[in-house]
């Protein structure tokens, strides 16, 4: 894949070569349907106990700047499953549904959903199997110096490689994908956030949450330049816990496993540097069982997303779903799947960094605005 | 005294058609006696006045077949195709009279072709003493360049004006029937100058028609009677390019380019302007059979489709079929462009240069002893470094790229008599390019072959061929830590023996082709011990493509052709190799994996037998406007595999085996050619229905470099096209040109009932060069004899691309959400290109011809989208961009000499 890329990459910086000479790049705009138009629809349903959630959203415009996606509420959402039970959804965030519990997801048992919009139109999923999964052995990690080349000189990229071990369900064709998700604690500094107005000197704007306030005197009682930091509440974003997700979804086959055991596969990558290991870097992995369907729909977005883009990428069609409109035309996107879930995690703790990273940066702001798909809810498995 | 007679009849002017003698019946003491004596005899016995001149009616006779036949009739048949007729007068009257026209015509024609400097030659076939008015004779012929003897391909024969035209078969033969006595045969050919033959033909006989390149001698502007299309007597689906006219018209860079040619043909498109190869009626670009000199050529471009890897100075004929493709042709679905090199000149050495910004070239060919043997070698090359390197860009790299091209050719030939000819021919092309920090990129095509045409009798010819021809590309990584090599092979075998015979008015093809294969797929390896690249080196593949053919051109009549053939191509694909084996009704991906079978060295892996039978039949409604009807069924064998719009050196061929079938095409074509004005305009409109079984589609996002298991990537499905194309041609006066229109569509469907094996949930998609409406306009304004103005215009509908919709959340990572395979269109595609041609004074005494040909591609700087391809945006999903490659008018200037 690494290879194909970099022929294609000559061959593009040739086309480049003679497009700076005599063509051009620009963006090509096409007649489509807006976004918002399209329903999408995420949802899953386990062999764990519930409540299973639905979320029903528009589809975002390619131009947006935020993935935020338009919650489409008063949807009417019922659960079937293959023994001819069923349960209504209830929406308990906008465009969020969730069951109530009276349905348990169970191995070798279907299920589907309808969906019921305000103006009639129905939509249903087809029946997806909840298939047995594996467990997951062990995970292991593994220390790797790396490089990427830097403008004047190649830089630091040092990885700690994620490895696993377990064994697949017990049936002859086994599906299943290994879900990595990271999770780091990390230090801001919102109480020292400043204002800097154009005419005048900044002046000191602690961020509410940092439970810090502005007084006009310092400790000593003289006057402070913009005032004096005064601590009067707890800081609710000082600290927070930041997510690392897979860059593509990790799809495993038979093919990874002998006498159906799959050893020291690589499941993800954590990058070493002074956030990921401000503290301790929790890994948690899931092994999730999977149908045909919806192991050829995480395949397809599998390999969008590790696709280059270039000028001779190979073309990307729909990614087809499951659901589809009973009394409609309309395009409706997405997959609503069931799985039973393996899960295990371990910590890297910042010592098993074989040498002293530089302390994290003191940036001024609220942790989770701070870090990618932060927050400030400790994570269920963080001790 | 009976002449007398006649002409105090005529003036009167009281005469018509009778009953009684012309309806006096023949009886057996008529037949096989002078006419004179039997006429004077039945003037006797019917009681009535027969009036004649002798001379007229010398050596004919009444057959035993017309006994009880009407003297009328008996007349008519015996006068049929001579300039005799007969009127009846009153009652009891006939009078035998020679109708002046076709001796007018015939005398007029002659004279005007002195007046205008042609040369006549005059020739008889047979004595005086055999004249037979009635009787048939067969003149056959070659026509030959009066240079290099080398046949000219379907060079048109007309006689006397009124009947209607033949073609000379691809070997420059020619057959025509006539009755006895006086003609004069046309001999036309695009680029030549008109033969005229002075004919007295009282028996068979063959003529070595010679014809000369033309040249015009006079310093006043002339109408051109040379560029006639002949549209009437062309085979349906058939065009000729012209190489001569090909250098007058614009090309980007001062190239002239003959695929560029092709690109607009009716019928004909192309994804872009760097797009290697071009598409023709719904077919993808590797079913587009290049033979050049019977081999073939799997990759003929030079910088990505910039420029064709042949010089077109090293090429005497090129034909380019698309419907009614003859039996001798096989092996792609869609078209055959046969390209065949010229010979050396056997009487003097002729050098020709041509000085461009992009390329010079040299070409050279005389004589090496005394007439018999020749040599003709052409060479090209770039220096286009400078261009690139001279360009002021940010863009850091440019300064330090190389782009290098040659190619050459080389052609050796002996005449060991009349009957025996043998050409030995090497050819050889190469690219490279490298940029800067990164890779070079090298493809090459190399061909030996030789040629051995033998004429066994005068009806039985033959040619044998055998050859080798290798295409190869290579990506070189120069990397310290990376440094590697791929690689990829496809070296081809070919021995054909190629045999016609001429009987009465069918001419006979037929012949065995015989190719061997071998493939290497792809081999990745280190370049140096600190490399870190892996060392990967996929099996070769091996496999036997035979065919056997046999053709019947039959001229039935004046009116009606058909040329009838049968195909029977084998393929064989064996090992030794290792096949994967999947799990039944599953997507057939590695995941499905169950197993391998192992062939052995030899063992067969695959064998296909195959029928493909073919039609081409012309009805002539009159001389000027022929009906044609085409058919033809076509199996193919090679695939090129690509997951990428346009065709790309890197792409790959892969033979059928055990899971990709052949490709089967079958064509249906009609067509009407209408001429007008003794040919000065002309109109030829066609229809096709083609339907193709087994197309190769790749699965969305395959990745086939250095694929071990390309059966996991790639799906078969079904093709259609249809559409109709019609050209109008202005062939005389100062501005000659054509335009054509075509709307065509082309259509894929890839459906299974089983997931993950079907394109676009199994619906119907546009093919990626599903182009519905082309226009192509081509002219050339004669400034004086020296001087052209020549221009080009082309549009096309924006091809269909597949492209991102909207984004969506999936774990909170957002992914595009793509239309379906081909949903939508890039915009459409226009460019108007012009040329100035200043050519040297055309007197045959001037030793050194010059020729500047100014050109301006893309006139008004259109920024034609070549693709789009998509980045990043903010939200991280891949939004489109578009890729214009020639977003300028780019002017140009190149100089050919001759001496």
């Amino acid at each position: 894949m690494k290879r194909q890329r970099t022929i294609k990459k000559t061959f593009i910086s040739w086309l480049a070569v003679l497009t700076l000479s005599f063509g051009c790049v620009e963006r090509i705009e096409f007649d489509i349907p807006p976004a918002r138009l399209q329903i999408v629809v995420e949802g899953t349903i386990t062999s764990d106990p519930g409540p299973y959630t639905v979320k029903v959203s528009e589809g975002i415009s390619l131009d947006a700047n935020s993935p935020e996606s338009t919650p489409i509420e008063g949807l009417s959402i019922d659960l079937f499953d293959s023994e001819g039970a069923f349960e209504a959804f209830t929406e308990t965030a906008p465009g969020t549904y969730q069951t109530g519990g009276f349905i348990q997801g169970e191995v070798g048992h279907s299920y589907y959903i309808r969906i019921e919009t305000a103006d009639g139109k129905i939509y249903e999923s087809e029946p997806d199997t909840i298939e047995p999964v594996g467990e997951i052995v062990g995970i292991g990690y593994e220390y790797e110096a790396r490089t990427v080349e830097g403008s004047l000189e190649d830089l630091p990229a040092d990885v700690f490689n994620i490895y696993a071990d377990g064994n697949a369900g017990p049936k002859d064709q086994n599906l299943f994908r290994l879900r990595f998700t990271g999770t780091y604690e990390v230090l801001t500094y919102p109480e020292l956030n400043l204002t800097t107005p154009r005419t005048y000197l900044p002046y000191k704007t602690p961020f509410p949450c940092s439970g810090s306030v502005v007084v006009g005197y310092n400790e000593d009682g003289s006057i402070a330049a913009g005032g004096r930091l005064l601590q009067v509440d707890e800081c609710t974003c000082c600290t927070c816990w930041a997510k690392q997700y897979e860059p593509a979804p990790q799809l495993a086959d038979n093919q990874l496993l002998l006498d159906n055991e799959y050893r020291n596969i690589k499941v993800g990558e954590v990058p070493i540097n002074n956030a990921t290991f401000y503290n301790k870097y929790l890994v948690e992995l899931e092994q999730m069982s999977m149908t045909r369907t919806s192991f050829e729909y995480f395949r397809l977005i599998k390999l969008q997303k590790e696709n280059a883009s270039s000028l001779f990428q190979s073309t990307f069609g729909e990614i087809i779903g499951n659901i589809k409109g009973v009394n409609t035309e309309e395009t409706i996107i997405g997959l609503f799947w069931a799985t039973s879930i393996a899960k295990k995690h371990i910590f890297i703790d910042k010592t098993e960094v074989p040498y002293t990273l530089t302390p994290i940066e003191i940036k001024p702001f609220r942790c989770y605005d701070s870090y990618p798909n932060a927050s400030n809810i400790k994570p269920e498995a963080w001790q | 005294m009976k002449k007398i007679w006649f002409i105090l009849l005529i003036c009167t002017g009281q005469w018509a058609h009778a009953q009684d003698i012309i309806s006096f019946e023949l009886k057996s003491h008529h037949v096989n006696r002078p006419l004179t004596t039997v006429l004077d005899q039945i003037s006797q016995e019917s009681n009535g006045n027969i009036f004649f001149l002798n001379e007229w009616i010398t050596n004919l006779t009444f057959k035993n077949d017309q006994i009880g036949v009407s003297l009328g009739n008996a007349l008519d048949q015996l006068f049929e195709g001579t300039d005799l007729t007969f009127l009846n007068m009153y009652s009891n009257t006939l009078v035998i009279i020679k109708d002046p026209t076709q001796a007018l015509l015939r005398r007029s024609i002659l004279e005007q072709a002195k007046k205008d400097g042609q040369k006549i030659t005059a020739i008889k076939l047979g004595e005086e003493n055999q004249i037979n008015p009635a009787k048939k004779v067969t003149i056959t012929g070659q026509v030959v360049d009066w240079n290099t003897n080398e046949p000219l391909a379907f060079a048109t024969i007309q006689a006397n004006d009124t009947l209607a035209s033949i073609a000379a078969d691809q070997q420059g033969k020619f057959s025509i029937v006539l009755n006895q006595g006086l003609y004069f045969l046309r001999f036309n050919y695009l680029g030549y100058q008109e033969k005229v033959i002075d004919l007295e033909a009282t028996s068979d006989g063959m003529i070595k028609v010679a014809m000369e390149k033309q040249f015009t001698e006079l310093e006043e502007i002339v109408v051109e009677g040379t560029q006639r299309k002949d549209l009437a007597v062309a085979s349906i689906g058939k065009s000729v390019i012209n190489m001569r006219e090909l250098k007058r018209l614009p090309a980007f860079l001062g190239e002239a380019d003959m695929v560029k040619q092709i690109q607009v043909q009716a019928g004909v498109t192309t994804v872009g302007e760097a797009a290697t190869g071009f598409n023709v009626r719904g077919g993808s670009v590797d079913q587009n059979l290049i033979l050049l000199d019977g081999l073939p050529i799997f990759n003929s471009s030079h910088v990505f489709g910039f420029l064709t890897s042949i010089n077109p100075d090293a090429i005497s004929d090129v034909t380019f079929y698309k419907g009614g493709i003859s039996a001798q042709y096989g092996g792609r679905a869609s078209s055959v462009l046969d390209i065949k090199s010229k010979d050396g000149n056997y009487d003097k050495w002729k050098v020709k240069a041509g000085i461009g910004m992009v390329t010079s070239n040299i070409t050279a060919n005389g004589p090496l002893d005394d007439g018999k043997t020749s040599l003709a070698a052409s060479f090209r090359s770039t220096y286009s470094n400078w261009l690139v390197r001279s360009i002021r860009t940010n863009y850091a790299d440019l300064s330090n790229s190389s782009v290098f091209f040659y190619d050459g050719l080389v052609k050796l030939t002996h005449i060991y008599s009349d009957k025996t000819k043998l050409s030995i021919t090497g050819y050889s092309s190469q690219d490279s390019f490298s940029i800067s920090g990164d890779s070079t990129f090298q493809w090459s095509n190399f061909q030996a072959s030789a040629k051995l045409d033998h004429q066994f009798s005068a009806n039985l010819g033959s040619e044998f061929t055998l050859g080798q021809s290798i295409y190869q590309y290579k990506v070189l990584n120069e990397d310290v830590r990376t440094a590697s090599v791929l690689a990829f092979k496809v070296s081809t075998t070919t021995a054909n023996a190629d045999f016609h015979y001429e009987q009465d008015d069918h001419k006979l093809n037929f012949g065995i082709q015989l190719s061997y294969y071998q493939f290497e797929p792809g081999k990745f390896k280190p370049l140096s011990e600190a490399s870190n690249a892996a060392s990967i080196a996929l099996d070769q593949q091996y496999s036997i493509e035979n065919a056997l053919y046999f053709t019947d051109e039959w001229t039935i009549n004046d009116k009606f052709f058909v040329e009838t053939g049968i195909r029977i191509p084998t393929f064989i694909s064996f090992g030794s190799a290792s096949v994967n084996i999947y799990a039944e009704n599953s997507p057939r991906q590695i995941t499905d994996k169950t197993g391998v079978i192992d062939f052995n060295k030899g063992e067969i892996i695959k064998s296909y037998i195959n029928l493909e039978p073919r039609l081409s039949a012309r009805w002539m409604l009159n001389s000027s406007s022929s009906f044609k009807i085409g058919y033809n069924r076509i199996f193919q064998y090679l695939h090129l595999v690509t997951n990428t719009a346009a065709a790309t050196p890197q792409d790959i061929w892969q033979p059928s085996g055990y899971y990709f079938k052949p490709q089967r095409s079958d064509q249906i074509s009609i067509g009407y050619s209408k001429e007008f004005q003794q040919q000065k305009y002309g109109i030829t409109t066609e229809a096709f229905y083609k339907t193709i079984k087994n197309t190769l589609d790749f699965k969305d996002g395959a990745e086939l470099i250095l694929n071990d298991h390309l059966e996991t990537e790639l799906l078969q499905g079904k093709g259609l096209s249809y559409g109709f194309e019609t050209s109008v041609f202005k062939n005389e006066g100062r501005l000659t040109g054509n335009v054509n229109y075509t709307y065509s569509r082309a259509f894929r469907r890839v459906d299974s009932p089983i997931l993950g094996r079907s394109i676009n949930s199994g619906n119907r998609f546009s093919a990626n060069f599903d182009q519905p409406h082309i226009v192509n306009l081509s002219w050339k304004y004669n400034l004086s004899t020296r001087h052209f103005f020549t221009g080009t215009f082309t549009y096309h509908t924006g091809r269909p691309v597949t492209i991102p919709l909207s984004a969506y959340n999936v774990e909170a990572q957002p992914v595009a959400y793509f239309s379906g395979r081909n949903g939508y269109r890039i915009p459409d595609y226009h460019r108007m290109d012009l040329a100035l041609v200043i050519e040297c004074n055309h007197k045959k005494t001037n030793k050194i011809k010059g020729t500047w040909v100014i050109s301006v591609y893309n006139v008004y700087g259109r920024k034609n989208p070549y693709s789009i391809f998509f980045q990043n945006s903010g939200l991280g999903v891949p939004i489109p961009y578009q890729l214009s490659i020639i977003g300028t008018a780019f002017p140009s200037i190149s100089y050919n000499i001759e001496f």
